[in-house]
């Protein structure tokens, strides 16, 4: 057995470390100081962590991935930057990207290298949603784009002798009253008029555009009490509830995805969500009884007109890793190396509806998108989204959180259409 | 937080530092919060909406937990399994409590429902969340299901604590079982009686989870209480310190309600001393 002298041993000792040190810097030259940090609402969090884990093998990163309850994310995200916990890349939803931006805590994305091209891929509609109020600059990359469709459950209206599904909301309104009449469902239609800030006031920018009207003025102001298309539309909504057409309990529905799960049940007919949502309703027959395929997308009644959405990644204005971060944006949110990894996953794992179109060129997206839903008319659908720029005002979230009550209490008849849509109208004025 | 117009995001502004510590100062606005909370019509349906439900919830946890707690009070075979089972409902989450009281009442799938209906005894389902009024009963019974467990626990102390010879005692003078309860059981028990009816009220201003699981605060605004609109002023709204206003009224009003209970039961209870 050799000994080692004391001299011997520093000697060795340091030339390890020293040479631990070096190689560390010689293999992570582009590796940030720190774990770079992603932080999201809850939605399939699994399966997010699975784009990380991905992320970081590929690129020797060290993305640490945290899930945040929807309802809490916002508020958890502003708290914490007030303690001064800088989150690198985080998700933001459309209502809170200009409050973020104004005060300092996401930045633009604009002089960051390749954001133009991604700028040039994205549709104009989604691109002008994920621009600042003033236009002048890109907030977030897309996480998602959300927008209203029309869904009817094709086995209750053969069974009815329906043969076509409504192509107008009157036809629909006699077709829910018939299938009532003849006990064939005791609540046909099933309306997103759940209490949620994805709920009622989306269904309800929905219905008002399908009629012709406007919810909004260029200046942002609410102008539904001037617009004869909203007036239609909650006398429809009033005239559907009190003929108890409409789970009477919907309005206490937490979330769209309480609401679409309702329809699992093939007990209704016709539902207004989400398009996404008709992917677990026809595409998951270990969940719903109208799949596969019983239940299928129509054009939205009326002028085909419905709301839509763009939510976000957005890079920290105080992030000091700030390649790395932008580098995990366009992953997630773009096409990083020219690959739409993340892109292509949420549209084959859930359907989200994507704003980059040539992501429904590629093949094994489309064959995915066969399976569950008319591909071809989801896209007729998407070109009818209509965007608002209202939510990049500072006042919108409250008015869409408050507008809620106002518009469940007139379609429960508690307030007459006129009256109700005034309150709307005094509302966002009371916020401004 | 309440005297002052608190904005977390403008937290880079303005700050005192203090031991390397970083202090924002945010703006002092005085009353204005307060002035505007008590301006707003909300405020004090929500008010309204939250007397009613703390005063329903206090005398249903009262009564069911002092009824349960005479019943397991007495002898009978299986007494303590059913100690030991009256806890589950206070021992699980709100959020789980609220989860379950959907699978029991909702109107699509609700087992009360199908229940009932395979009885015979309703045709149609019953949209227990469909009236406000009912949608804000069924929040009351709910909740009284999770706490009344709690006041039934604090109400069996109370009666293990009596001294036996006070039975006989009172037996021997010809008491049957309602007089025993009358004039022994219930002086006994007074100072428990407070302490669950301070609990009970003050449980009854905060609780929020329930409404958070149940119905959000609809339908409209009719199970809207002042902790909910509290909380959506802070959290959803980021108004922090108008929220903070609105949750500060509730403090005072719960020890308003301390002091009355104080006031009225130990007048009683140097009354009888």
């Amino acid at each position: 057995m050799s000994t080692m002298t004391r001299r011997t041993f520093l000697a060795t000792s340091g030339l390890a470390a020293g040479s631990a040190v070096l190689s560390e810097g010689r293999l992570r030259p582009a590796r940030a100081d720190k774990p770079l940090s992603l932080a999201g609402w809850v939605f399939k969090p699994d399966t997010v962590k699975d784009y990380v884990d991905f992320y970081n093998r590929k690129f020797n990163a060290q993305v640490k991935y945290e899930a945040i309850p929807w309802a809490q994310y916002h508020p958890t995200m502003e708290t914490r930057a007030f303690g001064g916990e800088i989150v690198d890349v985080m998700y933001c939803n459309h209502n809170n990207r200009e409050r973020w931006y104004e005060n300092g805590l996401l930045r633009a994305l604009d002089d960051l290298p390749g954001a133009d091209e991604l700028k040039k891929k994205m549709t104009p509609a989604n691109l002008e949603s994920l621009k600042s109020k003033d236009g002048a600059k890109l907030l977030g990359l897309p996480y998602f784009t959300s927008l209203f469709i029309l869904i009817y459950n094709e086995p209750m209206l053969q069974q009815a002798g329906i043969k076509e599904p409504a192509k107008s909301w009157d036809e629909l309104v006699e077709q829910c009253s018939k299938l009532k009449r003849d006990k064939v469902s005791d609540t046909p239609f099933l309306p997103n008029w759940n209490n949620s800030p994805s709920g009622t006031m989306p269904q309800f920018m929905t219905d008002c555009f399908s009629e012709g009207a406007q919810v909004f003025d260029a200046k942002n102001r609410v102008i539904v009490d001037q617009e004869p298309g909203a007036a239609r539309a909650m006398e429809r909504w009033q005239k559907i509830y009190k003929a108890g057409l409409v789970n009477p309990e919907i309005f206490t529905k937490t979330s769209s995805t309480d609401t679409h799960r309702l329809f699992w049940t093939g007990r209704y007919a016709y539902h207004t969500n989400h398009s996404y949502y008709l992917k677990t309703i026809a595409g998951e027959p270990e969940n719903s009884k109208l799949a596969p395929k019983k239940a299928k997308m129509v054009m939205y009644p009326g002028t085909g007109n419905t709301y839509m959405w763009t939510d976000s990644y957005v890079l920290n204005a105080k992030s000091k890793a700030l390649e790395d971060g932008w580098k995990l944006a366009r992953f997630l949110g773009g096409n990083l190396n020219g690959d739409w990894y993340v892109q292509r996953q949420w549209c084959l794992i859930s359907g989200l509806d994507n704003p980059y179109p040539e992501m429904y060129q590629a093949k094994e997206i489309v064959e995915s998108y066969d399976r569950w839903i008319d591909l071809k008319l989801l896209r007729r659908q998407y070109e009818k989204g209509k965007v608002i720029a209202a939510y990049k005002e500072p006042w919108y979230g409250e008015y869409d959180t408050k507008a809620v009550p106002i518009v469940h209490d007139l379609i429960r008849g508690a307030l007459t259409v006129p009256q109700g849509l005034k309150d709307l109208v005094k509302l966002q004025k009371s916020l401004v | 937080m309440s005297l002052a117009d608190v904005n977390l995001l403008s937290a880079s502004g303005p700050a005192l530092e203090v031991l390397g510590v970083r202090l924002p100062l945010f703006r002092f606005v005085g009353l204005r919060n307060y002035l505007r909370t008590f301006a707003d019509p909300l405020y004090w349906s929500s008010l309204a909406r939250t007397a009613y439900f703390v005063a329903a919830f206090v005398l249903e946890a009262t009564l069911v937990g002092l009824g349960m707690a005479l019943v397991l009070h007495e002898r009978f075979p299986g007494r303590a399994l059913m100690r030991g089972v009256l806890l589950i409902p206070w021992s699980l989450s709100r959020v789980v409590v609220g989860l379950l009281w959907v699978g029991i009442l909702d109107f699509e799938f609700g087992a009360l429902n199908g229940l009932l209906q395979r009885l015979g005894l309703i045709d149609g389902s019953i949209a227990f969340f469909k009236d406000g009024f009912s949608a804000l009963n069924v929040l009351v019974g709910v909740y009284m299901w999770n706490q009344a467990p709690f006041a039934t626990l604090l109400f069996l102390a109370g009666m293990q604590s009596i001294p036996l010879e006070l039975y006989m005692a009172a037996e021997a003078d010809g008491a049957g079982y309602w007089q025993r309860l009358r004039y022994v059981t219930l002086p006994a028990i007074k100072p428990i009686v407070f302490l669950v009816l301070v609990v009970a009220t003050v449980n009854g201003f905060l609780m929020l989870d329930l409404i958070y699981v149940l119905t959000m605060g609809g339908p409209g605004h009719d199970t809207t209480t002042i902790t909910w609109l509290g909380f959506q002023t802070a959290f959803t709204f980021f108004k922090f310190g108008p929220g903070a206003a609105i949750l500060y009224t509730l403090t005072a009003f719960c020890l308003l309600l301390t002091f009355l209970y104080h006031k009225v039961m130990f007048r009683r209870l140097g009354g009888e001393a």
